[in-house]
């Protein structure tokens, strides 16, 4: 009896990942990862993309979806262009987030608030493979033969509060990201899907202009 | 000095007299605006909020639940979540989420009654009464304070706005246009004793 209790006890961290991230097991070599990681986001100079953003709202049981095209270039250089249902422009140059919703544009410095300082730095990261270096999550990386998965589960106060846990998932070809899931402690979460992928075009400074 | 106290007198006995008192009472019949009442079967809404000075934008959603409960749902466009809001069918106002930054009593208590008079909850017909004013209708329902008002044209065929009113003056004008499966196509709210606008706009899925 103490023998099948004492074989529950060891298989349960097995039957928790599988239920946590099915189809994926924990990264055996974390430091080889890292490396593998860390060289393959130094060649990614810029990445251009489509995405498809889904809002799972979990009690209505209802999803709202919207399209776009994606812009990223080194050093934190971000534009996201919603243009499906609707139309609307995020650009994030370092630290300075652009807004502009119709005719409407609002320019906010990421330094005047933690929280989205903190939102800031965690979506550069996402795109830019330094997460794992991000000091406000505590973070996991699970594998399957296509991909890895890295959990990042929030440690820093505000964000802890809003999300439960994020995952990004990157391809294992070129390490860049195909999927951003941000999970909310209301039990609702948004996935950004990244696809027709094209890395290191050519794109214009100006297209994250802030001015 | 008597002439300027008594002109003063005048301007504050005229500025504190209700804008609604003045009108023609009418035995029109308060349950004709019932035919307007929106039903957000489900709805999405491009949203802008201009609050003293600052620009919001996101997306509304409007669902009405199995157990005739409306939930009405305000995140910015990338996902993040303002608030969550639910109202039974019986009008009971809960809040599931609310952004701790915007957690405040008087901004919940505008957002309650600012939702309430565009669902159109708490239409006692008993307590109704109709007033006129050139070519049209007020119908007013008592509040907890003030009244809402919903004005239609003489003959209750076309609603032109919605008004939650204090004793004297409007407080909140309301639009809501273009109807199609009784759900409006435009939403406006504007606040008129401080600057607090809500606009809202369907989005075709």
């Amino acid at each position: 009896m103490c023998k099948i209790i004492a074989l529950a006890f060891l298989l349960l961290p097995c039957i928790w990942v599988r239920a946590q991230h099915p189809g994926y097991k924990p990264v055996a070599d974390l430091v080889a990862f890292k490396e593998r990681f860390a060289v393959a986001s130094k060649q990614t100079q810029s990445i251009k993309a489509d995405f498809v953003q889904e809002k799972n709202l979990s009690l209505l049981t209802e999803k709202i979806t919207s399209k776009g095209k994606f812009w990223f270039k080194k050093d934190k250089l971000v534009r996201m262009e919603y243009n499906q249902p609707f139309q609307y422009l995020l650009i994030i140059n370092n630290n300075t987030v652009l807004v502009k919703d119709g005719q409407k544009e609002n320019k906010i410095s990421a330094k005047s608030n933690k929280l989205f300082q903190q939102i800031n730095r965690m979506m550069v990261d996402c795109v830019q493979g330094t997460a794992l270096s991000n000091p406000d999550f505590a973070i996991t990386v699970f594998e399957n033969t296509g991909s890895c998965l890295i959990e990042l589960l929030p440690v820093a106060k505000g964000m802890k509060d809003y999300f439960k846990n994020i995952n990004i998932i990157v391809s294992k070809k070129d390490y860049t990201v195909n999927k951003l899931e941000m999970y909310e402690q209301s039990g609702d979460n948004t996935i950004i899907s990244f696809i027709n992928k094209e890395l290191n075009a050519a794109i214009p400074d100006a297209l994250f202009a802030v001015k | 000095m008597r002439c300027l106290l008594l002109s003063s007198c005048c301007l504050l006995m005229f500025s504190c007299s209700s804008v609604y008192r003045k009108m023609e009472k009418t035995q029109a019949d308060a349950s004709c605006i019932l035919q307007f009442k929106p039903l957000f079967t489900k709805a999405l809404y491009k949203t802008t909020v201009e609050v003293t000075g600052k620009h919001l934008s996101g997306l509304l959603l409007l669902k009405t639940m199995p157990d005739s409960s409306t939930r009405i749902v305000f995140s910015n466009e990338i996902g993040f979540k303002y608030f969550d809001f639910e109202f039974s069918a019986a009008g009971v106002f809960r809040v599931y989420y609310i952004l701790p930054q915007m957690d405040k009593k008087p901004v919940l208590t505008t957002l309650r009654k600012d939702f309430e008079i565009v669902l159109m909850q708490h239409l006692n017909l008993q307590q109704s009464f109709a007033r006129k004013k050139d070519s049209t209708v007020y119908y007013g329902f008592p509040q907890p304070k003030g009244n809402n008002y919903y004005i239609t044209d003489i003959n209750c065929s076309r609603l032109i706005r919605l008004e939650r009113a204090s004793a004297r003056k409007p407080v909140v004008t309301v639009i809501m246009q273009n109807f199609k499966e009784g759900m409006p196509d435009t939403i406006g709210i504007s606040h008129t004793n401080f600057n607090f606008d809500i606009g809202l706009k369907k989005l075709k899925e």
